[in-house]
């Protein structure tokens, strides 16, 4: 066979076989969904609502809820009363339900705002209002609603792009807890 | 070189070459290394927003773009070229944080390599096929002409083909991995490892590391910030789960030294100084840990290994009932480790019930069984309330009802804890 057509040939295959790989590899996780799932949760610190200070460090041994929001978002408003119940369930005061903090991150919001959201709508959690870009970008936040559970342990276990539902969360967090049992017996 | 002058030989021609090789090198090396004016901190940010894009946005850059997240982004990238990080720096934390797809700038890594890779296969493919076509070109003539063996001869067309599919393997095998390596990875991981840690991930991790493994990632923090009381007390804990005792105290006690007002740490020496016998030591530790802002963990650490109650009942055992009093006293009075405390109140008040019962003297028997009824009370399915009422319940007379329903309430706990149950059915009031 001529030379120039085996190269020809040896570049086709090379491309054919490329082709037939990258088409039938599995896809890569969904970004949106894992990024930082598994991942030590970056900072989150800063001063609240109330003037106090709050640090996801100083919950270590909890369970915590961070949710991403602001107040001029629809799902953000639509998704407040599941915070709430969610909330109302894991507040520790119920031995046999995990406790669970939520703390809410405000993004790109006024922090009069924020507090007349929270008048309204009620919830009595950590709320951090202002001086929060740094935060959300730490987190990979590309639009609001995004909360994310983190283990006791200070690990993401889970993210939830858009609105929340208590149900789910219910289910994320027996998931996390199952995961966490198992690890620990694996140990 | 058929028309060349003998005044134009080879060596003139040369001559040429280097000398336009030369200033094809030196306009390039000066215009390199030539002085500019340095680039201001705005100019690094305008261009860093520039080289990537808004990850909401379809076809804007960060630059470009006034949505709420490119603004946040910009700032940060403002804030992080203030602080003196490098680009390199900031481009790598916006990789890690959103994703190579916004990155404007392929990589080398994944699947993105490609865009790399494939142009120098393809060049090189062509290089290749230009050389054989030439080759054989200048072979047909003199094939032709002489049938002697040289280039365009079976021989000579059998190495051919054997580079030829070399090549192709190491194409194909090459093509393989990077797909494969790019179909791997999860998003923001790196393909070749991640080495960026921080003594905050370090620290993380080692919380969920077995002892001796976290060991060693505590020992990485203190390599980095040998005064981390953090990574010096729980190193010292990780020590003493490990058996190594003398060690451990050392960490602990440098913990200490460096911040007495860490709460952890007073834990970690409460217990092993509890184990070494010096509970007057430990009921200290504990009392200082009382008067810090304590995290949850710290009380639901304390309330799992209930090490309160076991130094109070060591200092008691030991004839020391009102240091074991003040002890649990303190406990009571504190708020540290806030969380669900009706089973923290129920436990130490239990506790001292026990403890002034078990003297015996009728006023402290009756001043205990008055702490068990209120422990019951807080919390009515704590197992040691519920025991120790039992217990000295069956002494009083009077408290035989209560005896018989706090055994009932006993026998219906999920998981009591055994040495309870053991003692219990050492004394005839419980069949297990």
């Amino acid at each position: 066979m001529n030379p120039v057509r085996r190269a020809a040939l040896a570049v086709g295959l090379v491309l054919a076989v490329l082709v037939v790989v990258l088409a039938t590899r599995e896809a890569g996780q969904d970004r949106m969904t894992s990024h930082l799932v598994g991942a030590v949760a970056p900072p989150v610190a800063g001063g609240t609502l109330d003037g106090a200070h709050w640090d996801l460090d100083d919950q270590r041994g909890r369970w915590v809820l961070v949710n991403f929001f602001s107040t001029t978002c629809v799902p953000c408003i639509e998704e407040h009363p599941e915070l709430l119940a969610f909330a109302g369930v894991h507040d520790g005061s119920d031995p046999a339900v995990p406790e669970v903090r939520v703390v809410s991150v405000a993004f790109d919001d006024r922090p009069s705002a924020i507090s007349r959201f929270f008048i309204e709508h009620g919830g009595g959690w950590a709320v951090l209002p202002a001086d929060t870009g740094r935060i959300a970008v730490d987190w990979g936040v590309v639009a609001v609603p995004e909360s994310y559970l983190v283990t006791p342990s200070g690990h993401v276990a889970a993210k939830v792009v858009g609105g929340v539902v208590r149900e789910d969360l219910e289910g994320l967090l027996d998931r996390a807890l199952a995961a966490v049992a198992g690890d620990r017996a694996g140990s | 070189m058929s028309g060349s002058s003998p005044r134009q030989g080879p060596g003139r021609g040369r001559a040429v070459w280097l000398l336009v090789l030369a200033v094809v090198v030196g306009s390039l090396v000066a215009s390199e290394v030539a002085d500019r004016a340095p680039r201001t901190n705005a100019d690094r940010v305008h261009a860093l927003a520039g080289d990537f894009a808004c990850p909401v946005c379809q076809g804007q850059s960060l630059g470009e773009s006034d949505v709420p997240i490119a603004r946040t982004i910009r700032s940060t990238i403002r804030t992080m070229v203030d602080e003196g990080r490098t680009d390199s720096e900031v481009r790598t934390m916006l990789v890690d944080r959103f994703g190579e797809k916004i990155d404007y700038t392929p990589t080398g890594r994944g699947l993105t390599g490609l865009v790399w890779v494939l142009p120098v296969l393809v060049g090189a493919a062509a290089v290749t096929g230009l050389a054989l076509a030439v080759t054989r070109w200048r072979s047909v003539p003199a094939d032709s002409g002489t049938g002697c063996r040289g280039a365009g001869t079976p021989r000579a067309t059998s190495n051919r083909t054997l580079v030829l599919v070399g090549v192709a393997v190491v194409a194909v095998v090459a093509g393989v991995l990077v797909a494969h390596t790019a179909g791997d990875r999860t998003a923001g991981d790196a393909l070749t490892g991640d080495i960026r840690s921080s003594t905050r991930t370090l620290l993380a991790e080692a919380g969920v590391a077995a002892p001796a493994a976290a060991e060693t990632l505590y020992t990485r923090v203190l390599e980095i910030q040998p005064s981390n009381v953090e990574a010096l007390a729980y190193r010292g804990w990780s020590r003493w789960r490990t058996g190594d005792r003398a060690a451990a105290l050392v960490d602990l006690n440098e913990a200490i030294f460096l911040d007495d007002a860490y709460a952890d740490v007073r834990v970690f020496r409460a217990s092993a100084r509890h184990a070494d016998g010096d509970h007057t030591g430990a009921a200290v530790d504990l009392t200082v840990l009382d008067g810090l802002d304590a995290p949850p963990i710290v009380g639901d650490l304390l309330d799992a290994s209930r090490l309160r109650q076991r130094i109070a009942g060591a200092l008691a055992s030991g004839g020391e009932l009102l240091a074991a009093l003040e002890l649990l006293d303190s406990g009571l009075d504190s708020g540290s480790g806030a969380g669900p405390a009706a089973g923290r109140v129920a436990s130490l008040l239990a506790e001292r019930g026990w403890l002034l019962a078990s003297t015996r003297v009728p006023e402290l028997v009756e001043r205990g069984l008055a702490n068990l009824d209120e422990a019951v009370a807080v919390r009515p399915t704590d197992p040691h309330a519920l025991a120790y009422r039992a217990v000295v319940g069956s002494g009083v007379a009077s408290r035989a009802d209560d005896v018989v329903a706090d055994l009932e309430a006993f026998a219906t706990l999920e998981s009591p804890p055994p040495d309870l149950v053991a003692a219990l059915v050492s004394m005839g009031l419980f069949d297990g």
